[in-house]
């Protein structure tokens, strides 16, 4: 082996669950779940072995062990003895390009090294020089197979690998319907397999549920007289319609969403497991978020009612308190008022005697009685400056 | 995908040790999830010589999920609803008492055995059952008919 082809390590992957072992292993190897070989086992609390891989999904979809069905969760697991591992790993098993033409078989741990340095059927990168292309690692030091060469009857450029596939679909060569055996050219080739009568074809309804199936030539009559395909333009009505429904109902829960922002529920926290099991099955998951809604909008309803309660009770409450403060001034005014009123009574009693008084002293005599009046006159003088003194008060008030 | 990888394997599996009285195969090559089951009548049953055929039907969550089992040919059978649908009651396919170890093979056992004997206690169809525990002969009568009128 040559230093330059020992480097070129093939980026082959090997997927080890879907070997094939060069004989049946044991039953008690074998992985209840996936019934192959363990790969990478793990061992539950109540010492059932599975594949690492295997038990995780399990547990994603039910917390029970897929045996016992005993209560279980992914601190239960821990790894098998290193001897169920070294067990399954030194199992025989076949190369994975044995389709290929690969004869080998190995123990299972030493079949990722094969597939990368030796197998001469895995797939390497292309020996030349800038090529990216790839090719199986017996052929890498032949010549580039990704080199363009000249159809020898289109003319047109094909790489030397797909020169084969290239003259089924060359346009200067013919080749024959897979259905009615006929020889069509390349380039008339499609449009004939959409009418060629010899293929076999489904009833036009076969998406609403007709399982027939005939050729083409011999379809008209079936359909003649197919309850499906009679049916059809209201079941395709009826799916239209589901799905502008589907459409509108997605569009309300989104403005759902966002006028009331999902709260995480006590349901959804009770673990990643459990959200993982309702993602499993979309039924019972819609279900379940319907109920998650339904009690979440009614928790905010109940929220919503307690507050417009309170809110009722602050404003009664005001209420009284605003028509007490109005009374309290109402009373104070109606004292005022009385005040200035009996004020305004005693003003115009003074008025009034003042009148009659300087009226009387007009039309009065002299004597006793012009001195009396002299004397009162000059009293309602000083009466008459208060009460006008009052009057100006009263009107600038 | 592991569900793929298991189901082919225990169809190979089934195909070396077939279950006697039941033959299953895929429904069509390129879906391993749907599966053809015929079950021939046991001797001495009043399925003798019927034919029965049915269609297993593997969830894509196998072997995490349960498969159903549906009759295609009508049967009475206290245990087999008696509708278009026909399918079996068996108390394994229950989603609370399948366990992922379950076998297809198992289920088809299963479902054979219940041919030869039903399961009153676990019956689907009441009115069945009643006839099937109290008038033997009466249910033996209607369940031969059947088999010859639609099974065979």
């Amino acid at each position: 082996m040559s230093p330059s082809r020992s480097s070129r390590n093939s980026l082959q992957s090997v997927d080890l669950r879907a070997l094939d072992y060069l004989t049946s292993p044991s039953a008690n190897l074998l992985c209840p779940i996936c019934h192959a070989p363990l790969i990478t086992p793990v061992q539950t609390r109540c010492l059932h072995t599975f594949c690492s891989a295997c038990i995780s999904l399990s547990l994603e979809r039910s917390s029970t062990c897929p045996v016992d069905r005993k209560p279980l969760n992914h601190d239960d697991v821990t790894p098998a003895p290193i001897m169920i591992a070294n067990l399954v790993n030194d199992l025989v098993v076949l190369c994975p390009n044995r389709e290929k033409g690969c004869t080998t078989s190995c123990a299972r741990w030493l079949v990722e090294s094969h597939i990368r340095e030796d197998c001469e059927y895995a797939t390497v990168k292309c020996a030349k020089e800038g090529c990216d292309g790839m090719v199986e690692r017996r052929e890498a030091e032949g010549e580039c197979v990704h080199e363009e060469v000249e159809c020898a009857f289109c003319e047109g450029a094909v790489r030397k690998l797909d020169v084969e596939l290239h003259y089924k679909e060359c346009p200067k060569l013919s080749s024959d319907c897979r259905h009615c055996s006929k020889s069509f050219p390349n380039p008339e080739l499609a449009a004939h397999k959409l009418i060629c009568p010899d293929e076999i074809i489904d009833c036009a309804a076969s998406h609403f549920g007709c399982s027939f199936s005939s050729r083409r030539s011999e379809l008209d009559e079936h359909l003649s007289h197919c309850h499906f395909v009679a049916l059809t333009p209201i079941l395709q009505l009826h799916t239209e319609r589901i799905e502008t429904l589907e459409l509108e109902n997605k569009a309300i829960r989104q403005k759902l969403d966002l006028l009331v922002p999902p709260r995480p529920l006590p349901t959804q926290l009770s673990g990643a497991t459990s959200s993982a099991a309702n993602d499993s099955s979309s039924g019972r998951d819609m279900t379940s978020e319907m109920q998650d809604y339904t009690y979440h909008l009614y928790s905010e309803y109940e929220q919503l009612r307690s507050d417009v309660e309170r809110l009722n009770a602050q404003i009664r409450e005001l209420d009284v308190k605003q028509d007490m403060a109005r009374f309290n001034e109402g009373l104070r005014y109606n004292d005022e008022m009385t005040g200035v009123r009996a004020a305004i009574n005693g003003l115009r009693m003074q008025l009034h005697w003042l009148v009659a008084s300087r009226r009387e002293a007009g039309t009065g005599g002299a004597g006793a009685g012009g001195a009396r009046s002299v004397a009162g006159s000059s009293a309602s003088g000083d009466g008459r400056r208060m009460s006008v003194d009052s009057v100006r008060q009263v009107v600038k008030l | 995908m592991a569900a793929v990888k298991r189901i082919t394997k225990e169809l190979a599996e089934f195909s070396n040790n077939p279950v006697p009285g039941v033959s299953a195969g895929l429904a069509s090559e390129d879906n391993v999830f749907k599966w053809n089951v015929i079950l021939t009548g046991p001797q001495g049953s009043p399925y003798s010589g019927g034919v029965f055929t049915l269609n297993l039907i593997l969830p894509t969550e196998y072997p995490f999920k349960p498969p159903t089992l549906n009759f295609t040919t009508k049967i009475y059978h206290p245990n087999v609803s008696n509708d278009d649908k026909g399918s079996m009651c068996l108390g394994v396919l229950r989603s609370d008492s399948w366990k992922p170890s379950c076998k297809i093979v198992q289920v088809l056992e299963m479902a054979a055995g219940l041919l030869k004997e039903p399961n009153v206690d676990d019956a689907v169809e009441t009115s069945i059952a009643d006839e099937y525990k109290n008038n033997p002969e009466s249910f033996e009568k209607t369940a031969r008919e059947w088999t010859r009128k639609y099974a065979k």
